[in-house]
C-alpha cells in the first residue's frame, strides 16, 4: 500500500506499513473487504518481534482541523442514489408517461422487489461482520423445495415452513462452524456450501417441478394483496425493520462492524469476533429460509433452479446501497434505496421498450458505475 | 598503497522536521572488516541504515562511497548496484513465497532457450547457494513454514548473491534478534566466512556480547553524532555502555523493603506466564501503583501485554481482583476489569472508518440502552464528555477517527478504556507516534487513572517515559524478569544498561 505521506519518524521507527486487514481505505468499507484468514495474529510472536512503530500519521491525509467533508456537500453524496431515483422517475414520467406513471406500475414495482430485497437484507448482517455469505441463494433454493415436498407429503403449510426455515438456520450453523472453527475463508466455504445446496435442492425436487399439493391458505400469502401491493412486500418491511432495529439501536449491531472494520481491534475491544461471525452467517441464513417460504407462496411452484438468479442482484443492492445513506458501510436503508432504484430504472427501460436483456446490463452499469463513484471520493477524503 | 575503503561515509546528517536524527556522521569500512554498530534507542543507527539502503534522503552535503564510487543517495536499489547490500531485521521475505523465489526477488529467474523458467534448474541454483551458506532448507517450502534461522539463512543469501556486482558491504541490522543461541553461533560463522572473501560487515545489535564476540572494531553512536571507532580490544561492556549513554554508571545500592504497605493487596496478579517469548514472568501489581517494563526486541516486552490480557496465546494464570483471566479471552479480561490500550494502535486498536463515538463506545455499547435499544443522544452526551475530559482535538463524536491526528487517536483509544473505570490499565507503548502535546496529557492521565485507584502497566520502549510513569520498572531480558529497578534508583539510562545486560538492581 502506498504511503499517503512523508513520515516524521526518528530513529528507531519504522514508518507504518500501512494500514491492516479490513480496515483499509476500501471503496465498500471494511465490510466487503475478504477478511484475512481470521485469527491472523496480529501482535503475536512474529510481528511482535518486529515492533512497527506508528507514525504520527493519519491514513485519510485529511487535514486534522478541518471538518468531514460531508457536512458542507449537502448529503449529495450520502443520498445521490435518492436524486438518482428522483432523475429517473422524472426521465421516464416524460419518456413513457401513460404507462410509467401510474399507481398500479408502482405497485408492481413494490412487490415485484420483494424477495430479491429481503435476501439482500438478510446478507447485510455478514458482510457488516466482514464475512461473505454466498450461500444465501442456494439457501433460498432448499427453503423453497422443502417447503413445497413438505406440503406434499401431507404437511400443514406451517409445519412445512418451520421445518424450512430451521434448516435453513442449521444450514447457516455449518457455514458458521466452517468458516470460525475450521478457519475456511468465508467466501471459499460459502461457495462450497451452495454448491451442496443446489444438489440438496435437487435430491428434495428429485429435479422435478412441484407445482401441485400447495394449501390454498398458503398460497394466499403469497399472492393476496394489501392496498394493492402484494403480502410479500409487507413481510420484507417486517425483515427490513427489524434488521434495522439490531444493527443500528442494539450493541450486537456495534460488534458487527467493529468485527467487520477490523477483526483484531473487536477481539482487544472484548468483541467476541468468532460469535458475532457465526451468528452472521446463522442470521443471513435464517433470513433466506423466510424468504424461501415466501417465494414459495408466491409461486405456487418449486423447482431445484431457483436460487442462484438472485445471488446477483442482491448483492449488486447490498454494494450500491453501501454507497448511500453511510457511505463506506453496507446498511438497511441504503440497500432498500438501491433496490428499488434499479427496478425502477429496469422497469422504466422496459415500458420504453428495451429488450429483455435491459435487467442484467442495468444493473451490471449501475453496480459498477457506482461502486466506482464511491471509491473515488474515498480517495478525496 | 593503502587499500579503497569498502565503504566511505562523509558528513552524513538526515533532518526530519526539525528533527536531528544523523549528525555529520563519518564512517569508514575496510574491505574484510567486521564492524559493530551500538547506540541506544534514538541514537541514529536505524536512520543511518535507512539512509544507506536509499530509503530516507539525507541531507545534502552527505557523501556516501562504496569501493571508491559516490552513492546516489535516496534512490532506493542504488546501493544494491554498488554492492551494498542489506539484510533488515525483518528479513523482508514474502512468507508465501518459498525460497527459491525469494531469492529471485534479487536477481530474477535464468531462463532457457524458450524463454521459459527453468524450474529445476533454478531449484538446484536456490538449494546450492544455500549450502554454500552451510544451510541445508527445503526450497520449495515457503518461507512462512520455515523456522527462524533458516529464514534469515534465506535473506542472508539473497544478500550475498552476485547480481550485478559482487557484495562490497554487508549491513546486519539486528540479526540475532529472534535467534536462539545456538544458531547464533552459526550465523556468526557464516559471517566470518563472509568477512574472509573480503566484504566489510556491519552489525548492528543491542546485544553487546555479540558485538564482543564476533565484532573486531565499533562504532558508537549517541544523539545522532558520532562517538567513537575503536576496535573492541580493551573495551568491557560497562566502558562500552558507558561510551553509549555518554557517561559512567555508579553503581547503586540494592534497595529493599516492600510497597505493598502502601497500596493493599495485589489486584492483577501474575504467575509463571509463558508465551513464544515469555519464559516464566511473575507479576503483582496493587491498586494506585504504576510498573513500567522495559526490555530490547525479542526480550518478551512485545508480548507482556497480549499475554496478561489474553490477546495471544500463553500458558500460566492471570487473575484480576482474584478473578482468572483465560487466553484469548479478551472478553474475560474486560470483565474482570481489566483494560488494554494495545500497541501499534493501527492494527490491534483502531476503527478507522468508524466514529470517535463508535470508537469509544465499542467495549460496552449496553451502557446506552434505554427501553432496550440505544440511546443515542445519551450515547453522545457520554462520549462528548470523555473526549472532552481527554483533551481530544476535535471533540466531535461523529468524526472518522482516521481524520485526527496519531496523538488524538490515541486519546480516543484512551477514552475507550478510561470510560470502564478499569481495576487494571495495561498500556503498551502508549506514546508511540505521538506528538510532544498528546504525549504529556497521556502522561497525565495515566497518572489520574492510578490516582483514582487502578493497577496500572506501562510497557515502553521510551525509557523516560518509565522513568517519569513507574514506581517500579521490570526488565525483561530473554523472556524473563531479569532485573528490577526502584524509585529513586530509576533513570532512562539506568533502565537502557539493564535491558542490555549491566548487571544492577535485584532481580525479582
Amino acid at each position: 500500500m502506498k504511503r499517503t505521506g512523508r513520515s516524521n519518524t526518528t530513529d528507531e521507527q519504522d514508518p507504518t506499513p500501512g494500514r491492516r486487514g479490513g480496515t483499509g481505505p476500501h471503496p465498500l468499507g471494511g465490510a466487503v473487504v475478504v477478511p484475512s484468514q481470521d485469527g491472523e495474529p496480529v501482535a503475536g510472536p512474529a510481528s511482535a518481534a518486529n515492533p512497527v512503530v506508528e507514525s504520527d500519521l493519519p491514513a485519510h491525509a485529511g487535514s486534522p482541523e478541518t471538518e468531514p467533508r460531508r457536512r458542507l456537500s449537502f448529503g449529495l453524496e450520502r443520498f445521490s442514489g435518492l436524486y438518482v431515483w428522483g432523475a429517473l422517475i422524472l426521465l421516464f414520467a416524460l419518456w413513457v408517461p401513460d404507462t410509467f406513471l401510474t399507481t398500479s406500475n408502482a405497485k408492481i414495482i413494490a412487490g415485484d422487489q420483494a424477495i430479491t430485497a429481503m435476501l439482500a437484507l438478510g446478507i447485510i448482517i455478514p458482510l457488516a461482520a466482514g464475512v461473505f455469505d454466498l450461500s444465501f441463494a442456494g439457501v433460498l433454493g432448499v427453503s423453497v423445495a422443502l417447503t413445497a415436498y413438505m406440503q406434499v407429503e401431507g404437511q400443514s403449510p406451517v409445519v412445512a415452513a418451520i421445518i424450512a426455515i430451521l434448516g435453513a438456520a442449521v444450514i447457516g450453523a455449518v457455514n458458521g462452524f466452517v468458516v470460525v472453527h475450521l478457519r475456511v475463508n468465508s467466501f471459499i466455504a460459502t461457495l462450497g456450501m451452495s454448491s451442496l445446496l443446489a444438489a440438496a435442492a435437487y435430491w428434495i425436487t428429485d429435479g422435478k417441478q412441484i407445482t401441485e399439493g400447495f394449501s390454498s391458505t398458503f398460497l394466499d400469502l403469497g399472492t393476496k394483496q394489501l392496498l394493492g401491493i402484494p403480502l410479500p412486500f409487507y413481510v420484507m418491511l417486517v425483515v427490513a425493520a427489524i434488521i434495522y432495529v439490531v444493527i443500528e439501536y442494539l450493541p450486537v449491531g456495534r460488534y458487527l462492524y467493529a468485527a467487520g472494520g477490523n477483526p483484531q481491534a473487536a477481539r482487544l475491544a472484548g468483541v467476541r469476533v468468532d460469535r458475532i461471525v457465526f451468528g452472521s452467517l446463522v442470521a443471513s441464513s435464517f433470513v433466506a429460509g423466510v424468504t424461501g417460504v415466501v417465494l414459495a407462496a408466491r409461486l405456487g411452484t418449486a423447482s431445484q433452479d431457483i436460487g442462484p438468479s438472485y445471488l446477483l442482484p442482491a448483492f449488486s443492492a447490498v454494494f450500491l446501497g453501501s454507497t448511500q445513506i453511510k457511505a463506506g458501510r453496507v446498511n438497511v436503508l441504503g440497500t432498500l434505496i438501491a433496490i428499488y432504484l434499479l427496478a425502477t430504472g429496469v422497469k422504466g427501460l422496459q415500458l420504453a421498450g428495451a429488450p429483455v436483456y435491459v435487467n442484467d446490463l442495468f444493473n451490471g452499469a449501475a453496480l459498477i458505475i457506482a461502486v466506482a463513484l464511491a471509491a473515488r471520493s474515498a480517495r478525496r477524503v | 598503497m593503502p587499500q579503497t575503503p569498502a565503504l566511505q561515509v562523509h558528513a552524513l546528517s538526515k533532518t526530519f522536521t526539525g528533527q536531528r536524527a544523523l549528525i555529520e556522521v563519518d564512517l569508514e569500512l575496510q574491505p574484510g572488516e567486521l564492524r559493530a554498530l551500538v547506540g541506544q534507542n534514538g541514537c541514529g543507527k536505524s536512520t543511518l541504515i535507512k539512509v544507506l539502503a536509499g530509503y530516507h534522503d539525507p541531507d545534502p552535503a552527505g557523501e556516501v562511497l562504496v569501493d571508491g564510487q559516490p552513492l546516489a543517495l535516496g534512490v532506493a536499489g542504488a546501493g544494491d548496484h554498488a554492492g551494498l547490500r542489506f539484510v533488515h531485521q525483518d528479513l523482508g521475505l514474502v512468507p508465501t513465497l518459498d525460497a527459491c523465489d525469494n531469492l529471485a526477488m534479487g536477481h530474477g529467474y535464468e531462463r532457457n532457450r524458450a524463454r521459459l523458467i527453468s524450474w529445476r534448474r533454478e531449484h538446484r541454483m536456490a538449494q546450492e547457494t544455500l549450502r554454500d551458506l552451510g544451510y541445508d532448507i527445503d526450497v520449495r517450502q515457503p518461507t512462512g513454514h520455515l523456522v527462524i534461522s533458516e529464514r534469515t539463512a534465506i535473506a542472508l543469501a539473497r544478500a550475498l548473491s552476485p547480481r550485478s556486482t559482487p557484495p562490497r558491504v554487508l549491513v546486519l541490522d539486528e540479526p540475532t534478534a529472534n535467534l536462539p543461541a545456538a544458531e547464533i553461533s552459526r550465523l556468526f560463522e557464516v559471517v566470518r566466512a563472509v568477512r574472509d572473501r573480503g566484504v566489510a560487515v556491519l552489525f548492528v545489535s543491542h546485544h553487546l556480547d555479540e558485538v564482543f564476540t564476533l565484532c573486531e572494531t565499533v562504532t558508537v553512536l549517541r544523539d545522532g553524532r558520532h562517538v567513537v571507532t575503536r576496535p573492541v580490544q580493551g573495551l568491557d561492556e560497562d566502558a562500552l555502555i558507558a561510551l553509549m549513554i555518554g557517561r559512567t554508571l555508579e553503581q547503586f545500592e540494592v534497595p529493599t523493603g516492600s510497597v505493598a504497605e502502601r497500596h493493599g493487596e495485589p489486584v492483577l496478579q501474575a504467575r509463571d506466564l509463558h508465551s513464544a517469548v515469555l519464559h516464566g514472568v511473575d507479576l503483582d501489581v496493587r491498586p494506585g501503583e504504576v510498573i513500567g517494563v522495559a526490555g530490547i526486541t525479542g526480550s518478551g516486552r512485545e508480548e507482556l501485554a497480549l499475554a496478561l490480557f489474553g490477546g495471544i496465546g500463553r500458558t500460566g494464570t492471570v487473575t484480576v481482583s482474584g478473578k482468572p483471566v483465560d487466553p484469548h479471552r479478551p472478553d474475560k479480561a474486560v470483565e474482570a476489569g481489566m483494560a488494554l490500550v494495545p500497541a501499534e494502535r493501527h492494527a490491534n486498536a483502531a476503527f478507522l472508518d468508524s466514529t470517535l463515538r463508535e470508537n469509544v463506545s465499542i467495549v460496552s455499547p449496553g451502557d446506552f440502552l434505554r427501553r432496550g435499544l440505544l440511546n443515542r443522544s445519551r450515547e453522545v452526551s457520554e462520549v462528548t464528555s470523555w473526549l472532552t475530559k481527554l483533551n481530544v482535538r476535535p471533540p466531535h463524536p461523529e468524526r472518522q477517527l482516521a481524520t485526527l491526528s496519531g496523538g488524538n487517536q490515541q486519546k480516543v483509544i484512551l477514552a475507550r478504556w478510561m470510560r470502564q473505570h478499569p481495576a487494571v490499565l495495561v498500556l503498551d507503548e502508549p506514546t508511540q507516534g505521538v506528538d510532544v502535546g498528546a504525549k504529556a496529557d497521556i502522561h497525565t492521565l495515566v497518572e489520574q487513572a492510578a490516582a483514582a485507584g487502578a493497577a496500572v502497566i506501562v510497557v515502553s520502549t521510551d525509557h523516560s517515559e518509565l522513568t517519569r510513569l513507574a514506581e517500579r520498572v521490570l526488565v525483561l531480558r530473554e523472556g524473563r524478569i531479569a532485573d528490577v529497578l526502584r524509585r529513586p534508583h530509576i533513570d532512562p539510562d539506568r533502565i537502557t544498561a539493564a535491558t542490555i545486560g549491566a548487571k544492577q538492581g535485584a532481580a525479582a
